[in-house]
């Protein structure tokens, strides 16, 4: 007799063997079924090489190398690949995931913590998968007396909220989600919305650190609001335009931060407090209130809001690198795609393969976003730096800066900025464009 | 596509509108007024002039809707309401709402309004931002003025007397 599996009987093998057959069928006809016929007759298939694209033909093409490439070629330029994939919310969090790692390692490199250093060996590489690990495998605790709905609905608001900010930002020529006439009032109609949410959560939460942390987040956001969008003015007087991709377009000779270093100055302080970093994190003070807004949250759900959190700081680090950086301009240093193997097709020992649909990217596609991931990185590191040197400051203080000198110094550049039309060194009749 | 679009937001916005009213809670009533503010956005958008609707987002939504949460979290509901339940007034509130409503729409309808069809582009705010600063321009000041003159009130009304200045500096 076997001990492996001492109650093993034939019959009840082959019984369970048709009990799953039978659900297969049963699904597919109900579910599998349905959205093939959804997809043959209400989706619009692409129409590749003059022929339309069918479910069959689809399968055949796979197959065959040379066909593939034009199929992808039309996914990535339909909105669904923007909006899931490359410009839009994919790329925004592989950047998040990357900036948590690289501030692990930073602030390990900083204050000497030896986790994210031998963590699996290579340079601490499993630190990331650990914390993931960690956060999927605990159990998600809502407080008895919570309001479930809100705060449930909260940390997949926020992170909505981050993705449709991510959406807004041009990334390189032509590749962006969104691309608004009035992007730059839409980003901040949208900042507009994560004290809401803040606010709707601490409360929920019916516990008292957390409404703490809130009505902070809330008075730190709401006032730091004004001085984030007094100091874009200027760029807008100057560019004439709220498009983000003009006003990127309108960078390729000087760099706004030349021009307007008080409004540069004033942005990314502001950026500081609107993502509740050190020195400003109020809001999640953990020596004084447990973890702020944050406190009632377990597991995944924290884990949501962190992603959120950390898209939030993406796109903002790439809006300062659109509104001030220069966005995607930047020397070209990415060769370009070699002739021969458009004409001739690539040549391996006796066969060579002529491939249809190359390239997949153009040249300026990829300079520009090798030069935006560039500068997006290095703004998030300056970002991350004063995590491991300052402290944190008080809200007295806080709400003084915001209100006091923020404002007056936004003032100042927008007569600067004035000041550069006015004295004609920009603008239509100036002496620089 | 834009009737679908019209119809779904009406309904959002109407409903939520009701549930406003309506709902005990003063959270959820004051989350379904932000609904009703963002469906109010979205007739911006379908009307052309997405510039008026993602100000109607970050003014309304963003800030007017955030003090009504804030002043709602912080004020006890049972000490400042006493509850009239009256069925009467109810009625005669539904009553009076439907006359003016039947009232506003028959003068909308028999106006012709709805006979009028464009082609007009929609505004560019270049043009809005040109016709403020070139010919409303006494309008603009006016309401600047206005609008420094309440800030200036507003701080006056929230300075305290009791505070001495070494105080409130520190």
């Amino acid at each position: 007799m076997s001990t492996i599996a001492p109650k093993f009987r034939l019959g009840h093998f082959i019984a369970s063997l048709t009990d799953n057959i039978f659900w297969g069928v049963v699904l597919f006809t109900l579910i599998g079924l349905p959205i093939v016929f959804i997809v043959l007759f209400l989706i619009e298939l692409p129409e590749i090489d003059g022929k339309l694209l069918s479910p069959y033909l689809a399968v055949t093409y796979i197959a065959d190398p040379s066909r593939t490439l034009p199929i992808i070629q039309s996914l990535i330029q339909t909105d669904f690949f923007k909006i899931v994939a490359f410009p839009g919310f994919g790329f925004a969090a592989l950047i998040a995931g990357a900036t948590i790692f690289i501030e692990r390692k930073f602030l390990a490199k900083i204050q000497l913590r030896p986790g994210p250093f031998y963590c699996g060996k290579v340079e601490g590489i499993l630190q990331l998968m650990a914390d993931g690990l960690k956060l999927i495998s605990k159990e998600i605790i809502i407080p008895a007396k919570a309001d479930k709905p809100i705060f449930w609905a909260a940390p997949v608001l926020f992170v909505a909220t981050a993705a449709a900010f991510v959406s807004l930002i041009p990334v390189a020529p032509g590749w962006v989600v969104a691309d608004l006439d009035v992007g730059l009032i839409a980003v901040f109609a949208i900042i507009g919305f994560f004290p809401i949410i803040t606010i709707l959560v601490s409360w929920a939460a019916n516990s008292k650190f957390p409404f703490i942390g809130g009505i902070r987040a809330l008075h730190q956001m709401v006032s730091f609001e004004i001085p984030l969008i007094l100091s874009l003015l200027g760029i807008v007087i100057l560019t004439g335009t709220l498009n983000l991709s003009e006003i990127v377009a309108s960078q390729a000779g000087i760099w706004w931060i030349v021009f307007l270093p008080i409004g540069a100055i004033v942005f990314f302080i502001s950026i500081l407090a609107e993502l509740e970093r050190i020195p400003f994190d109020l809001p999640e003070a953990e020596s004084e209130i447990v973890a702020g807004w944050l406190t009632e949250f377990s597991g995944m759900m924290y884990g949501l809001v962190q992603l959120g959190s950390y898209v939030k700081l993406y796109a903002f680090a790439g809006l300062f690198v659109t509104l001030f950086l220069g966005g995607w301009h930047g020397p070209m240093v990415v060769p370009p795609f070699p002739e021969e193997i458009i004409t001739e097709g690539i040549t391996m020992g006796p066969i060579s393969i002529k491939i249809p649909g190359l390239p997949l990217f153009s040249q300026e596609m990829l300079n520009g976003t090798l030069w935006f991931v560039i500068k997006t990185m290095g703004v998030i590191m300056v970002i991350l730096l004063p995590r491991g040197v300052f402290p944190r400051i008080r809200i007295d203080l806080l709400l003084h800066v915001g209100w006091y000198k923020l404002i007056g110094l936004c003032f100042l550049n927008l007569f600067i900025a004035l000041g550069l039309i006015y004295g004609g060194v920009l603008g239509p009749e100036g002496f620089i464009q | 596509m834009a009737d679908a679009t019209f119809l779904a937001l009406s309904v959002l916005t109407i409903g939520s509108a009701i549930a406003a009213l309506e709902l005990r809670s003063l959270i959820y009533a004051s989350i379904a007024l932000m609904v009703t503010l963002g469906g109010v956005a979205g007739f911006f958008l379908l009307l052309d002039s997405p510039f008026v609707a993602m100000f109607q987002l970050a003014v309304y939504v963003g800030s007017i809707a955030v003090l009504i949460l804030f002043t709602v979290m912080l004020v006890r509901r049972e000490l400042i309401f006493t509850k009239i339940e009256d069925p009467r007034r109810r009625y005669a509130g539904v009553g009076l709402m439907l006359i003016i409503m039947l009232g506003i729409g028959a003068v909308i309808i028999n106006s012709g309004l709805n006979t009028i069809t464009t082609e007009e582009p929609p505004v560019d705010y270049r043009d809005i931002g040109k016709e403020l600063l070139l010919y409303y321009w006494p309008a603009l000041i006016l309401m600047a003025l206005i609008l420094a003159s309440s800030v200036i009130g507003a701080l006056m009304l929230a300075r305290r007397e009791d505070v001495k200045g070494e105080q409130r500096t520190n």
